[in-house]
């Protein structure tokens, strides 16, 4: 009997059976929200199109600015350790960085700050009214500065979506996500095929 | 006012070379040479060289506190903290106990009515050795630094902790109380082995895990371009190396003493 389980187990498996969200260790989202499409400059000029350049891999989209003083460095260091450490996974995983802050956030000084995290990571920026439309596609609360001295903070969201290869998000990683849980649920993601 | 701490703790903002100060840290550091100043001065003629081993035993004491190696130390980097640790244990607590002549000892250990304890302790490795090495363990754990290290008290705690951890561990070798009878091998084998065998467990667990163990330190804003990973394998190599001329320089100054009262020298 224990031998027809296995069997049946497997057999499932091989028929790619969808890996339980259960498993995911992020904050899991109940009805899994398709990837948003926009399109927006990258760090070297270029138009970026979020949803076809990201198609088939396991998509990072976090909104932030290279001046955050905390959550920002923390995230894009997080998930850049762990992708130095497993360079398999790096390979299916792309992680996109949007600036909200476009006055300060040049594409000169995104390829200097993203790219200083990891050579995969991709900064993209817009018009003001371009990072709104992306932010409001992504469900995320529109970003805004707070005050109004030259060193000024912007409010913004302080998670990173997760995109699996079908194109759909079942989970968000707010700050303070360990490695431990990014390894374990960016393996599962990449087999959600 | 309202933002002054008085001892190191993790805070939550980026690392900055700007200074901070911790009166709480600056008060355990001097007090007790002031102390010690006065008492020595009340009982009769000074032991200068006793006196200065004390003094730097405190101002070691203050180093491995204060900022800026108590505040890494406190929330940012997996190896401040062991660096702290270090010189808790293996240099302010030996210097102190150096420094403190058997009449202040027996009149602090007679106050708190500890001095058959601590007599009893000084006569017994095994004993020294297991509260040592359970006291490392549980102040490494990252449960304990995760919880203490959130809060001035539980900071100030675990900094203490390893003093006296550090005294328990010298205290078969230089309590101000009396030494433990025996050959000196039996002293060097000890220490040797006190010091170098549960240690490699969490120096190795530290160094070659393939993610941070410690959240704190993980979740930090980086001070350096050290990863979090990075970090902690220096705190896992500090813990099993560094320990190695504190120790060995002891083993040996006690070997070449041991060989030139055996006149084999």
């Amino acid at each position: 009997m224990f031998a027809l389980v296995v069997v049946a187990v497997l057999a499932l498996a091989a028929c790619g059976a969808p890996v339980p969200t259960s498993q995911l260790q992020g904050v899991t989202i109940e009805n899994p929200v398709p990837k948003p499409s926009f399109t927006l400059t990258d760090m070297y000029g270029e138009p970026y199109d979020f949803a076809a350049e990201t198609e088939g891999k396991v998509a990072l989209l976090f909104f932030g600015y290279t001046y955050c003083p905390d959550i920002c460095p923390t995230h894009m260091a997080q998930v850049s350790e762990v992708l130095e450490q497993y360079p398999d996974l790096a390979r299916k995983v792309q992680l996109v960085f949007v600036s909200v802050d476009p006055d300060r956030d040049t594409p000169e000084r995104l390829q200097q700050w993203v790219g200083g995290f990891h050579p995969s990571f991709v900064g993209l920026t817009g018009t003001p009214g371009e990072l709104e439309a992306a932010q409001k596609a992504a469900n995320v609360p529109v970003a805004y500065k707070e005050g109004e001295e030259e060193n000024y903070t912007v409010a913004h969201a302080g998670w990173v979506i997760a995109y699996a290869p079908d194109g759909l998000s079942y989970s968000i990683y707010p700050n303070g996500t360990r490695q431990t849980q990014w390894v374990n649920d960016l393996k599962i993601l990449a087999e959600m095929e | 006012m309202g933002d002054l701490t008085w001892w190191c703790v993790a805070l939550d903002r980026p690392w900055s070379w700007s200074w901070i100060p911790y009166p709480g840290i600056w008060a355990a550091s001097i007090l007790p040479m002031v102390l010690y100043t006065i008492a020595v001065r009340r009982h009769g003629e000074v032991d200068w060289k006793k006196a200065r081993r004390f003094y730097a035993g405190m101002v070691v004491f203050w180093v491995a506190s204060d900022w800026p190696l108590g505040t890494l130390g406190a929330g940012y980097m997996a190896s401040a903290h062991m660096l702290q640790f270090l010189l808790y244990s293996l240099a302010a607590a030996p210097l102190l106990m150096l420094g403190t002549p058997e009449w202040m000892a027996r009149a602090i250990t007679d106050r708190l009515r500890i001095t058959r304890v601590v007599e009893w302790l000084g006569g017994n490795y095994i004993m020294c050795a297991i509260l040592y090495n359970a006291l490392l363990v549980a102040t490494h754990a990252p449960g304990t630094v995760e919880v203490l290290r959130r809060n001035q008290l539980g900071s100030a705690l675990m900094d203490v902790a390893w003093v006296l951890a550090g005294v328990i561990l010298w205290l078969p070798i230089i309590s101000p109380l009396g030494r433990r009878e025996g050959a000196p091998w039996g002293r060097m084998l000890y220490l040797f082995t006190a010091t170098g065998i549960v240690a490699i467990a969490p120096a190795s667990f530290l160094t070659f895990t393939t993610t941070p163990v410690y959240a704190l330190y993980e979740l930090a804003p980086r001070v350096t371009s050290l990863t979090a990973r990075e970090d902690q394998q220096i705190a896992g190599i500090i813990m099993k190396l560094a320990t190695i001329p504190f120790v060995w320089s002891t083993i040996a100054v006690m070997w070449f003493r041991w060989a030139k009262q055996e006149g084999a020298m």
